[in-house]
């Protein structure tokens, strides 16, 4: 009946539907933009890195040596450029999780089921676990490197002014703890699992989006809420009102019975805080995507174990 | 390869917890190389049961078995084109057979896929989203009939077509059919736009299969009768019957010989489905009562 397609299938293995192929050919316009928008917020980060933090360490050597000499000028220029560059940089990595959320509820998942295209793609030789697979898997690898190369060059770019920028952020400011490590790439892929089973439940582009952004946003307040208990916090109690040494991250603090006591996390948390909360992110990542799975399942009966 | 296509037995599905039931009860069995019209009004529950059948889908309570085994086992022998025919509109003609060919490496016969394309004169590099409801339903049914299915099930697949085209579609299908002993299983609101090729007929109304069975068996099942108004239809069954002064005329399926003052005559298929659509109270006739 099918003599021709018999004979190449018994030659070779039988071959598998290509469904990453046609993933990346049908998102091409997402990959570009996504691929765009890495190269950009790269490219700015060098430059923060580079020149940005250069001048602007030198306007505050210049400040710093002025003393209280009135007549002194100093490059203020430079200064508040590489405050609101950097401040640019970090809500762009800090924005990725939603941007990714957005596209995952509305175009991944939410169109093809609103415009039964996902019905078209489950009729082929292939499975609906498959396609949801792939469609989780190759945006993955893609968000996993993109939003890794920002946040190591986001670390490389905070380092370069610490020290010599004496209104550079500190370690544990909500953007700079993010952006600077492998929390940013745990939540960008919590975006996508969040907007996949946006999309699975509500099966329409626009609510879809909604609802991504929205459960996005729940797996950020939830994390930051989370983040400061995730590692033990040192503590000191003292007569008087006293600050938690410098550099480190105060929790908490108030006064008992005439002592004083705060309790802080110290610079030396900060890879511990890191991977811990990345651990958290990831386990909520791997529940948002067994949500998914046992949605489309919901949706489409009975696997086939294929 | 069995010799049943689908055998439905007490199938239904329900949309949501609380939602209504698209499907309740349905009770059928589909031989296989059969040319099934799938009959009924809007509403019925003719998409559900096609999607049921080609696996995308998941029924509420009932069993369902497709080619010998369950739907989604099924799946990779079915092909399967939806009312709207969705395709992506980003993607060139061209494009979106070579999808087929990449998304059914085993089953794909480019040259079937081509010849549908060809003949509806579609200039391959032009854009999905660019092409005429007609146009969509040709490369849908390119798609679906490159994957050299055992069982094709369309959901309404002429009605953006033009005579001409649906013509000469459904000859395709035909040949289809024919060469590779195909099934197929297409609904459709419209009856005499399936009576001359489909030897075989699932009626639904309400969510029920109301007639189940070969159109030659199903015709010959029931009789057209008019007689005098106080005659008695007893004992057989009566699927519509109206007085109009002293004159009765009822469509019966007789349990036994009719009396010979009745003047009788053969329905046509357009009135057996629209007495039975229009008394939904009439006893359905399914596989179970037909198998006599």
């Amino acid at each position: 009946m099918t003599t021709t397609a018999m004979t190449a299938g018994d030659l070779s293995a039988p071959a598998r539907p290509r469904l990453t192929r046609w993933l990346l050919r049908l998102h091409r316009p997402a990959l570009c933009v996504w691929t765009a928008l890495v190269l950009a917020a790269a490219a700015l980060l060098l430059l923060l890195h580079g020149p940005l933090t250069d001048a602007a360490a030198e306007g505050w050597r210049q400040y710093n040596h002025c003393a209280f000499n009135a007549s002194c000028t100093y490059d203020q220029k430079a200064i508040l450029r590489y405050k609101d560059w950097y401040n640019y940089a970090t809500l762009t990595v800090c924005a990725l999780p939603f941007l990714v959320a957005a596209w995952a509820g509305g175009a991944l998942i939410g169109r093809e089921l609103e415009s039964g295209t996902a019905r078209l793609a489950w009729a082929q030789s292939s499975t609906p676990v498959r396609w949801l697979t792939v469609r989780l898997a190759v945006p993955a690898v893609a968000v996993t490197v993109g939003a890794g190369l920002l946040a190591w060059l986001h670390q490389l770019a905070w380092s370069a002014g610490q020290g010599r920028i004496d209104t550079a952020p500190q370690w544990y400011v909500l953007f700079t703890f993010h952006a600077n490590g492998p929390t940013i790439v745990a939540l960008t892929l919590a975006g996508l699992a969040a907007g996949a089973l946006a999309g699975l439940l509500l099966r329409r582009t626009l609510p879809a989006l909604g609802l991504a952004l929205l459960l996005t946003g729940a797996v950020c307040v939830t994390t930051q809420a989370l983040l400061p208990h995730l590692w033990p916090t040192l503590g000191r109690t003292g007569p008087g009102y006293f600050y938690s040494p410098s550099r480190s991250w105060q929790v908490s603090g108030g006064e008992i019975a005439d002592q004083y006591h705060v309790t802080y996390h110290p610079y030396s948390h900060y890879w511990p805080l890191q991977l811990t909360t990345t651990a958290l992110v990831l386990a909520m990542t791997a529940l948002l995507t067994l949500a998914c799975f046992l949605v489309l399942r919901r949706l489409t009966g009975k696997a086939a174990p294929r | 390869m069995t010799d049943t296509a689908i055998a439905a037995s007490a199938l239904g599905k329900q949309f949501g917890r609380r939602g209504g039931w698209a499907l309740r009860d349905c009770t059928f069995r589909l031989p296989a190389g059969r040319v099934c019209a799938v009959v009924g009004p809007n509403g019925a529950g003719k998409s559900t049961l096609l999607a049921l059948a080609a696996g995308l889908l998941g029924a509420t309570e009932g069993e369902l078995t497709v080619l010998g085994t369950t739907p989604a086992e099924a799946r990779i022998r079915v092909g399967y084109v939806a009312q709207d025919k969705p395709l992506y509109p980003q993607l060139t003609v061209a494009e979106t057979l070579q999808m087929g060919a990449d998304l059914n490496p085993e089953r794909w016969d480019a040259a079937a896929a081509e010849g549908i394309v060809a003949a509806g004169d579609l200039n391959p590099k032009s854009k999905v989203r660019s092409l005429s409801g007609g146009q969509r339903t040709r490369v849908a049914l390119a798609l679906a009939l490159g994957k050299r299915p055992e069982l094709l099930l369309l959901d309404e697949p002429m009605a953006d077509l033009d005579p001409l085209a649906r013509h000469e579609l459904m000859g395709t299908l035909m040949v289809q059919a024919a060469q590779h002993g195909t099934t197929i299983a297409m609904s459709s609101h419209v009856v005499a736009e399936l009576e001359d090729s489909c030897d075989h007929l699932l009626l639904i109304g309400g969510g029920r299969v109301r007639l189940a069975g070969e159109i030659d068996d199903l015709l010959a099942a029931h009789t057209r009768v008019s007689t005098t108004a106080d005659a008695d239809l007893a004992p057989h069954t009566v699927v519509e019957s109206r007085t109009t002064g002293r004159q009765l005329s009822a469509l019966v399926r007789p349990s036994g010989p009719l009396p010979d003052d009745w003047r009788t005559g053969s329905p046509s298929l357009e009135e057996l489905v629209l007495a039975h659509l229009r008394n939904p109270e009439a006893p359905a006739l399914t596989p179970a009562e037909a198998a006599v």
